[in-house]
């Protein structure tokens, strides 16, 4: 993302004091602050009432983490092209079906794994083409898709979970049955979203296709002046939606056992919808980030799992959630016009 | 009029653009009723006239946007017939659109590079942009065209209206175009940023090796930067005049009486 520079007074040198200032302001510019300095107050916060939140809980809440934070980082790229998907749950059900259908034709499950992220980055395409090409706000275009694989699913399982079949490769997604409870297998799906993130933030930053994705969301007439493929670069967002999707439904049932229809309940689209939006990606398009929404999904995960630790109700969690959400927005639109103020 | 100091004057420059007899209808409306302009090598032309004269009209025909219905176009001697923005560019059309085409989230480096940025290949086979190629690149450039700005990597939306244009006016001459256009530059400015955008003009004029076609609503800010003024009257050039034969006065007292009814040919070749 480059270094920051700021023009110091001329002829005075800056003094200590100064350039403290100036490293806030720095630190104030990066958007993924705000939301690591609520990450770490709300998980110190927990530890403090609790005792025990960051010791005992760590693979139940990077677990839910990730789960989470896979669907934030697709949002987060779609959102900053102007988009938004809301049948990434269905994705996420929908995908270990289509493996596990493709293992009853005799595939191994090894090998039916990538069929069927090919199948989940297909519906990502369809998302995208019929928004872009056909013109229907993304917002119903995905509705749409969101009933229809809900429906195709429920009636193909006949609403019954399958079991998920037994690879060596389900240790590398979090599914090592043997060991519950030790190794590696307990974090990998956190893992697998760490290098994703990492992954994608490079993409966004230093890539043609990731300052394109900035430039169709930012100011769409401009890009295409440019002779930027402002089509493409929106539909392959979808497709990358499609496939963080699937691949985390493809995690949850390695780690689960079993293939369960109703897994990708939609609450689960709108809580990595948040993580993004805390993590400060705007809704406007242009601006966000993929790292934010990976510590957003880790906040959402806190709330939903720490705070009935510490006596709230189930549910309760969704209260401070929703508050975040839109202050989190205010605080978007109101950081964005402060600094065109100071400069 | 004085030519401001430092430009050359300019007799006889060579053709670089010329437009014959050029119409265009939208359906039933007529917007551009044979339109003849002149534009020689390393000239600086102001195109002025009123809402609705059809000043619009033809900078798209010269950007490849849109065809003529008739007349035609010739660039240096030969017709010229361009099917998209993209031929224009390629034969050394560039043209700066009122809304800039720049992309607020991105940085001044970016915005400069946007659309055909660098490529270099991390470890042997990642295509990453090549950040420092085009942050070192950009401040070459902005430094040739004589644009101060404290840091390229700024947001573009942290910069001022008249930076703003100063950049587009930059990514545009990066290509090294033959004609530069520029769609009211000066609209969205206040005094003194149009100021800085004027001054960059007369900049790459005093080189005489790009002409600019400039659009403006109003010529009095632009007298001194422009060699002639083009004044477009219902769809036609009504009045083509070199700055140095007029003065600000005169002209206004011109357009003023009834310049409709003193409709010459533009033609100075």
């Amino acid at each position: 993302m480059g270094n920051v520079t700021t023009a110091a007074p001329a002829g005075q040198p800056p003094s200590a004091a100064q350039s403290a200032v100036d490293r806030l302001k720095i630190l104030i510019r990066y958007p993924e602050t705000g939301i690591t300095a609520v990450a770490v107050v709300i998980a110190l916060v927990f530890e403090v009432l609790n005792g025990a939140f960051l010791t005992s809980e760590v693979p139940v809440l990077l677990a839910s983490t990730a789960q989470y934070g896979l669907i934030a980082v697709g949002e987060a790229m779609l959102m900053i092209t102007g988009e938004i998907d809301l049948s990434a749950a269905k994705i996420y059900s929908t995908t270990p079906f289509f493996a596990f259908y493709l293992t009853q034709a005799g595939l191994p499950w090894a090998a039916a794994i990538p069929l069927a992220l090919a199948g989940a980055a297909g519906i990502g395409w369809i998302n995208g083409f019929i928004t872009v090409r056909l013109g229907v706000p993304s917002l119903i275009a995905t509705l749409g898709m969101l009933f229809l694989l809900n429906g195709a699913i429920l009636t193909v399982s006949h609403s019954q979970p399958a079991r998920t079949p037994e690879s060596f490769i389900n240790v590398l997604l979090g599914g090592d049955q043997q060991n519950a409870g030790t190794g590696i297998s307990q974090i990998a799906a956190f893992l697998w979203l760490v290098a994703i993130a990492l992954a994608l933030a490079v993409v966004l930053r230093r890539t043609r296709f990731g300052l394109h994705t900035i430039a169709v969301g930012s100011n769409l007439l401009a890009a295409r002046e440019l002779g930027i493929r402002t089509q493409r670069t929106k539909i392959l967002n979808f497709v990358i939606m499609g496939v963080l999707a699937g691949f985390a439904g493809i995690i949850e049932s390695c780690a689960s056992g079993s293939i369960d229809p109703s897994a990708g309940d939609n609450t689960l689209t709108l809580y990595a919808i948040a993580a993004a939006v805390i993590g400060g990606t705007s809704l406007f398009g242009g601006s966000g980030t993929v790292i934010g929404a990976l510590i957003g999904a880790f906040v959402v995960a806190s709330l939903n799992d720490g705070l009935p630790l510490v006596g709230a109700q189930a549910g309760f969690a969704d209260v401070p959630l929703g508050i975040a959400i839109v202050v989190a927005m205010i605080l978007n639109i109101k950081l964005t016009a402060l600094r065109v103020r100071q400069i | 009029m004085t030519v401001s100091a430092g430009v050359p004057a300019l007799s006889g420059a060579p053709e670089l653009l010329k437009a014959r007899g050029v119409t265009k209808n939208y359906g039933p409306s007529i917007v551009l009723r044979g339109l003849d302009m002149y534009v020689g090598r390393g000239e600086v032309v102001a195109l002025v006239g009123d809402n609705g004269a059809g000043k619009s009209t033809f900078i798209k025909i010269l950007s490849g946007f849109h065809a003529p219905t008739s007349g035609t176009l010739f660039w240096e001697g030969r017709e010229l017939r361009l099917g998209s923005p993209t031929q224009a560019r390629a034969h050394g059309i560039e043209t700066v659109y009122q809304d800039l085409a720049l992309v607020n989230d991105l940085t001044v480096a970016q915005n400069m590079f946007l659309g055909r940025e660098p490529i270099k290949r991390v470890l042997g086979f990642l295509p990453l942009t090549d950040a420092k190629a085009m942050r070192v690149k950009t401040r070459e450039f902005l430094d040739q065209v004589g644009i101060r700005l404290a840091s390229v990597d700024s947001l573009v939306r942290d910069l001022s209206g008249g930076q703003r244009q100063s950049i587009a006016v930059a990514r545009a001459m990066q290509s090294r175009p033959k004609l530069l256009i520029m769609d009211e530059p000066l609209a969205a400015l206040g005094v003194r940023e149009g100021a800085h955008v004027l001054d960059l003009v007369q900049e790459i004029r005093r080189r005489r090796d790009v002409s600019i076609i400039l659009i403006v609503h109003n010529y009095s800010q632009i007298f001194e930067v422009c060699d002639r003024i083009n004044f477009l009257f219902s769809g036609q050039i009504a009045l083509d005049v070199s700055t140095s034969d007029i003065t600000e006065e005169e002209l206004v007292r011109m357009v003023k009486s009834g310049l409709g009814a003193t409709t010459r040919d533009a033609s100075v070749s």
